[in-house]
Formats: structure tokens, C-alpha cells, sequence
């Protein structure tokens, strides 16, 4: 499609923030509904989410006694982290927008754990014992999962010599057989387990469970209300979305991107990338109804199965030279 | 270490050697499920589906490079080791009614990275041996040298009889794999005494988990480790 006129890039970068910022609410209510249907429920609707934080925004915001500024300040944080990373991955087009090379894999996986970290700072300050739990636990899986990140970036690395989404997406899409030589779809699947964990999904977390004694992400929040929580909502809504920007549009199916800056190939970008993450969505939520929730001390098995494939990823690449 | 790095940047593999590689990884990824799985059963079903990868990978060898040969290998293959063998062990599972038999020595996680320790150090010891194939990408041979070695943590760490015998097969499946790259034109009698032996490796595995189990009324092998008397 080459219609339209063609967008300033920082135009099209703005628009790249916009979509995560305007449809990850978005995304998470129509995966929710799919969810409920699946499992024989009506379901809220679609755009549940977004009345969800209309109303949070209304409301006041109450601070625990022992609280600071940083319990405060720390959902401003993660929010801003969570509008800054969609400049830096490729998610409408498959050229580097103007500031898009200002940051790299490591770049982008710095402000991702740096928003997790902010928010788990936020609820260990708060002294309440459910927050302080969910914010350890957080943390200590997070930890756990970094090798396996830290491998899919290495393979990264060799496929491409370089660190940047762009260049990966390039390479996944250069050729059949690039997209599928082992290497490659081993860090899919890597990357796959990874954002299964990091969204909290199942065998991780049940995203919607109720019960403290099993939350992991879900607990850090506890403490927050009003427009603080709407930004903390919003802001793991966009995270999500992120995530199966860097699964989609870098590593699974780098396909559909805008290869110009033509206004109907930007918006046809966006309608095929929310159908894309729509889909990956339903997979996750078919994942959540056919397993059941790890063991909380299991859980190390399912980070020991993430490393095994990002390891095994870069060793076929080093033995094979181009395996 | 930089040249191989440069050369990984570059080069893609074609899709022959993309698509074997792939099935070879896929059966180094079921010795990783066979260290895992919980059940006899569910490893015995494991061990089918590597083999079921090992006659695919035979096949399409065979398809693509013209080898004739080894389409008699993965239908031999396809019904021993797929079909045969898996079905007489659940067999002797089932007269054992034996279903979980708790017998990790390690906690998985450890067990896992434990193996991967192995698999790496044998990827990279048979990568640096001068084997260059017609037949399959050199990487197969190494993932086949790290097979065996999971094999081998299969066997040392989880103690029952089952996860021994499984262990021992699922070696074999790895020394195939080697043997297609190695000489996929390897004398067709010698292809089929390898299968042989895991013929006889199976009666005797079969008479040990029966002895054992009459013996001790269970199929692990920790009480072994006690004095008698």
C-alpha cells in the first residue's frame, strides 16, 4: 500500500508511541473477554479497561503512613519509561525512525527493568506485608530470568553483529531460511517463555487471581489507589503491548511493518500489528486455560527450560557457524 | 573464537542444513523433557518421539541427498524404536503398576543446568574434532555428541530403573544421529547391528525391571544403596 502522503518520520514515531499508548488498555480488555468466553463466562467488555481507568483517575489518592515521595513518583516513572521504549523497536515500520537507534536491546531492556524496578521500589516502601512480598518475589524472578534475556541477546548478536531490533528483524525476514535456521526460532521460543513470564501469565502467575499468596507482579500494586494505580494499570497494559511488539515485530513474524512513510502503509501497520498482538493474546490465553500455575519454588524449573533455549540458540550458532 | 563469530553474522544456513539442524536440536530437546518428566510413562512416550525425530531426520536425509540406503534405516528404525520397543517397556510398566516413582537425586533446575554444562562442554570437544560431512551440517555431530551426555545425566541422576533403561535407548538414538553424519553411506549391516543391540540391551533391561521389581516391589534403585542384614 503506498497511498497517502508521506508522514514526517518524527510524525510516524509519535505514532508508534500513540498505538501502545491508545490500544494497550485496549488489547488487554479484548484478551480478557476471549479469556471469559473460554472459560464458559460472559466476560467484561472489551473496553472495560479504559472505564476502569476513567474511574480510577476520579478518584483520590491515598498514601500509606510510612510512604515517601518515591511511592508517589514511581508510577509517574515506569509510566515515562513505558512511553520512551516504543521509540526504540520496530513496530510500524521496518526503518529506523529518527530517534530510533538512540537506544539498543540493552538500551530498551534497561528502561523496561527500570520501570520494574521503580514500581518494586514503590511497594517495599509501603511496609505492607503483601506488597513488600510481591515486590521481593518480582524482583527475584526477574533476576532469574535475565540469563535467558541475556542469551536471546547474544544470539541476537551473532546473527546480526549487531544489538539493535531493527537489524534482527531485518535478518529474521531476510529469507526462508533465516526464518527458519534453529538458531533463530530457539530464541523465539526463548523469548516466547520469557514474555509468558514477564506478563505474568500462566504456569507463572494467574494474572486474575485474587489470592495474595500466589501473586507475583500483581501484589507490588496493592497498596496504590487512584490515579497513581490508573497509571500503574495503564502502565503493565503498555508493557504487555511492548512485549509483543519485540516477540512479533523483532523476533516471531517481522512481517507487515510499513516499508515506507506513506500514510496508508502506516495505518495499514497498525491495523495488521493490534491484529498480530490479538492473536499472540489468544495464545496466551489458550496457554492460561490448558495448564495449571506452577509451584512458586517450581517456577525455577520453567526459568531452567527458558535458559536451556536460549543457550542451546547461540550454541548451534557458534558450532555450526551459521546454524 | 572472532573468526567463527564473523562467520555467524554472515552466512545463513541453507534450508537443508536449517531443517536437519533443526530436527537434531529437537532431539536434544526431548533428552532434556526425559530428565524432566515426572512419570515413567510420560519418558517411555519421550523416548518415541525421539526416535520418531530420528527416523524423520533419516528420511529426509535419505530424500535429500539421495541416499536409498537409509530409507530401509528409518523404517527400521520407525518400527523398533517408535513403536516396538516403547510399546513392549509400557508394557512391562503396566504388569510393574508402578506410576510415580520419586527419584530425582538432584532438584530439577539443578539437574537441568548440570546437563547443560555437559552438553555445552560436548558440543564444543566434538566441534573442534576435523569432521566434515557431505551429509549433514558438522553442528549435528556435536548435538549428537551432547545427546549422548544428557543421556548419560539421565541415567546417573534419576534413580529408577525406568529413567536407566530410557536413558541407555535414547544414547542410542544420539550414536545414530552421529553415525548419519559421520557415514550417512555406513554399510547397511552395521546400521542394523547397532539396532540389534538395542534389541538385546531392551530383553535384558526388561528381565533387570522385572528381577527389581519383584525383589523390592518397586522400580527404584535407592534401596540398592542400603546394607543387607
Amino acid at each position: 500500500v503506498a497511498a497517502g502522503p508521506v508522514l514526517d518520520p518524527h510524525l510516524t514515531q509519535v505514532f508508534q508511541v500513540l498505538t501502545i499508548f491508545v490500544f494497550a488498555p485496549g488489547v488487554s480488555g479484548a484478551i480478557a473477554h476471549v479469556e471469559a468466553r473460554l472459560q464458559g463466562r460472559r466476560g467484561p467488555r472489551v473496553l472495560q479497561p479504559y472505564y476502569d481507568l476513567a474511574k480510577l483517575f476520579r478518584k483520590e489518592t491515598l498514601v500509606p503512613e510510612d510512604a515517601s515521595w518515591v511511592f508517589l513518583a514511581a508510577p509517574v516513572l515506569a509510566f515515562t519509561c513505558y512511553l520512551i521504549v516504543p521509540l526504540l523497536i520496530p513496530e510500524l515500520t521496518t526503518y529506523g525512525l529518527p530517534l530510533g537507534y538512540m537506544g539498543d536491546i540493552l538500551g530498551g531492556g534497561f528502561l523496561l527493568a527500570l520501570a520494574g524496578f521503580s514500581v518494586a521500589l514503590a511497594a517495599a516502601e509501603t511496609n505492607a506485608p503483601y506488597a513488600q512480598l510481591g515486590s521481593s518475589r518480582a524482583m527475584t524472578f526477574s533476576a532469574l530470568i535475565e540469563p535467558s534475556i541475556l542469551f536471546v541477546t547474544f544470539a541476537v548478536a551473532l546473527i546480526t553483529t549487531t544489538d539493535l531490533p531493527y537489524a534482527e528483524a531485518a535478518a529474521s525476514r531476510a529469507s526462508f531460511a533465516s526464518a527458519i535456521r534453529p538458531a533463530h526460532l530457539l530464541a523465539v521460543v526463548a523469548f516466547f517463555l520469557v514474555v509468558l513470564q514477564d506478563t505474568g501469565r500462566i504456569p507463572v502467575e494467574t494474572h486474575t487471581s485474587t489470592l495474595e499468596f500466589g501473586m507475583i507482579d500483581e501484589a507490588r500494586t496493592l497498596e496504590h489507589s487512584g490515579p497513581a494505580l490508573a497509571l500503574l494499570k495503564w502502565g503493565s497494559n503498555m508493557k504487555q503491548l511492548i512485549l509483543y511488539v519485540l516477540l512479533l515485530n523483532v523476533f516471531a513474524t517481522p512481517w507487515g511493518l510499513a516499508g515506507s512513510g506513506r500514510a496508508g502503509a502506516v495505518g495499514l501497520a497498525v491495523v495488521i500489528f493490534i491484529g498480530k498482538a490479538l492473536g499472540v493474546g489468544v495464545l496466551f490465553t489458550l496457554i492460561d486455560n490448558s495448564f495449571s500455575k506452577l509451584r512458586l519454588f517450581k517456577i525455577t524449573e520453567f526459568m531452567a527450560a527458558a535458559f536451556l533455549l536460549a543457550v542451546l540458540s547461540v550454541l548451534v550458532l557458534f558450532v555450526g557457524g551459521g546454524g | 573464537m572472532s573468526s567463527l563469530m564473523a562467520a555467524a553474522g554472515v552466512s545463513v544456513p541453507s534450508t537443508f542444513s536449517g531443517v536437519a539442524e533443526g530436527l537434531t536440536v529437537v532431539v536434544l530437546l526431548s533428552e532434556f523433557a526425559m530428565l524432566r518428566a515426572p512419570l515413567s510413562r510420560s519418558q517411555i512416550r519421550l523416548y518415541a518421539f525421539q526416535s520418531l525425530t530420528v527416523t524423520a531426520l533419516a528420511a529426509y536425509v535419505a530424500a535429500a541427498k539421495h541416499v536409498p540406503d537409509l530409507y530401509i534405516l528409518a523404517g527400521l528404525s520407525l518400527a523398533l524404536k517408535v513403536i516396538i520397543v516403547p510399546a513392549v517397556v509400557l508394557r512391562l510398566l503396566r504388569d510393574a503398576r508402578v506410576e510415580l516413582v520419586a527419584s530425582n537425586r538432584a532438584s530439577v533446575a539443578s539437574m537441568t543446568l548440570l546437563a547443560i554444562v555437559l552438553a555445552v562442554f560436548g558440543i564444543f570437544v566434538i566441534g573442534t574434532l576435523p569432521v566434515r560431512s557431505h551429509s549433514l551440517p558438522t553442528a549435528a555431530f556435536s548435538l549428537a555428541g551432547a545427546v549422548v551426555l544428557v543421556a548419560f545425566v539421565l541415567v546417573i541422576l534419576r534413580a529408577d530403573v525406568v529413567s536407566q533403561a530410557v536413558g541407555f535407548f535414547s544414547l542410542e538414538n544420539g550414536v545414530s544421529v552421529a553415525s548419519l553424519v559421520v557415514a550417512a553411506g555406513l554399510p547397511l549391516v552395521v546400521e542394523v547391528a547397532f539396532l540389534f543391540d538395542l534389541l538385546v540391551a531392551v530383553v535384558v533391561f526388561g528381565v533387570l525391571m522385572r528381577v527389581h521389581h519383584s525383589r523390592t516391589a518397586t522400580l527404584s534403585t535407592d534401596i540398592l544403596d542400603r546394607l543387607k542384614g
